[in-house]
């Protein structure tokens, strides 16, 4: 427990230190490695439909409960998403999902998000902008 | 009768607009025209005529990809070893990124890599190119005939101005700012340097792909004009809007402040600018 403390202290710490850093948000994707994908099951904590990049926070399953191990997935903008049809409501707190991504280089918990599958209605969603580049799609 | 004093009209007002323009041309200090006269009917009827561009604009991604092998940049020696390193950053993950402090991309970047969409609005004298991204990105076109200022003040987007040719707009740009990058992805790409001029020929290409063929001068980091196209294209059958596009809005998190309301707080981030977990 005082370990745990400890590590969210650290946390803390370290997104201020994250925070002073001139990083934004409009980037390259380079940081994540295209040639891995990687497949966890877990359940949406939160789905942040912003730009440029809308966020996914995913707790992966079999964590503990009070220290989730959360996995932060990147997307394309609400704009970019919205014309190969997804919402704001396409994921819920809660969602059960079975999440493909391409994970960052570095080894952090976080990855460019490739593809979920809702558990309980077996919905996939994919986000993938060249799939939908051909005029006069219905 | 009444048609004769209607020519009488017609001849006296050509002897004004004759005097009017020989006076200006003698004059350079004669008053200007209004900037923005109120349009008249037959302006507005005028955009009728216009090629149908109505719709959300996407850019064509493996195009953008495509074109940068098939039209290779002529980078002078200098900026092309830049473009080399970035290349390389880019190619080993770690790349610099060029747009995180969220800047707009400008001109004429945003035509080259962006991956949003934008839309036209025609009104008498100007297109105006509203795009999502960069805080709302926005090209505002003059078609009223006005020439270039003589020294605009620099802007990301430039000043702009075009004209029809049938069914394509030509437009011309100056006056972008130097820092503005002639960039070929979100990681590679070096500013202009200044003496950018950008002149486009848009146009549809079949009925739903609009294609912009640029050439682009550079003359601190070009060799000679890049000339290169784009693609973009609509869906009709597809119900969807331009959104609003806040860049920085991904740098927060939505919050409550002490006294209850509902406000932003920064969201950690990594140096590349990806959102983490926030033990991470």
């Amino acid at each position: 427990m005082g370990m745990r403390e400890k590590s969210r202290g650290f946390g803390v710490l370290a997104g201020l230190i994250a925070i002073a850093l001139p990083a934004a948000a409009h980037h390259s994707f380079a940081m994540f490695d295209f040639a891995n994908t990687v497949s966890i099951d877990g359940t949406v904590k939160e789905f942040r439909w912003t730009n440029p990049h809308v966020v996914l926070l995913v707790a992966k399953a079999g964590g503990a409960p009070d220290a989730p191990e959360v996995w932060s997935m990147e997307l394309t903008s609400p704009g970019n998403l919205t014309r190969v049809g997804w919402t704001r409501q396409s994921f819920k707190p809660g969602d059960r999902i079975k999440l493909e991504f391409n994970p960052l280089r570095d080894g952090k918990h976080g990855g460019a998000f490739k593809q979920a599958t809702l558990l309980d209605t077996g919905e996939v969603l994919r986000s993938n902008l060249r799939e939908a580049e051909k005029p006069g799609l219905k | 009768m009444r048609y004769r004093v209607l020519e009488i009209r017609a001849a006296a007002r050509a002897a004004i607009v004759v005097a009017g323009m020989a006076a200006a041309a003698a004059s350079p200090a004669a008053p200007q025209a209004t900037l923005n006269p109120p349009p008249q009917p037959k302006e507005w009827a005028a955009l009728a005529k216009l090629p149908d561009w109505s719709g959300v604009w996407t850019p064509n991604v493996s195009d953008q990809e495509a074109r940068i092998t098939r039209d290779p940049v002529p980078w002078t020696q200098k900026a092309a070893a830049q473009v080399a390193s970035l290349t390389a950053a880019e190619e080993r993950g770690d790349p610099k990124g060029l747009f995180v402090d969220c800047l707009p991309e400008g001109m004429p970047t945003w035509m080259l890599i962006t991956h949003n969409a934008f839309e036209f609005l025609f009104t008498p004298g100007r297109v105006t190119i509203l795009g999502e991204m960069d805080g709302n990105r926005l090209r505002r076109i003059y078609t009223d005939g006005r020439a270039h200022p003589a020294d605009p003040d620099p802007t990301f987007h430039g000043h702009s101005i075009g004209h029809w040719e049938g069914g394509t707009l030509v437009v011309d740009t100056i006056g972008v700012l130097p820092e503005a990058y002639i960039a070929i992805s979100e990681a590679v790409g070096v500013p202009n340097d200044g003496g950018l001029h950008v002149v486009e020929r848009i146009h549809l290409d079949s009925a739903d792909v609009l294609r912009d063929d640029l050439e682009i001068t550079a003359p601190r980091v070009l060799t000679r004009p890049w000339k290169t196209s784009r693609l973009y294209f609509r869906q009709r059958a597809r119900k969807y809007d331009i959104v609003e596009g806040v860049c920085l809005q991904g740098n927060f998190s939505e919050g409550v402040d002490a006294d209850g309301h509902a406000v932003f707080v920064p969201a950690p981030q990594s140096e590349g600018g990806n959102v983490l977990p926030r033990d991470q």
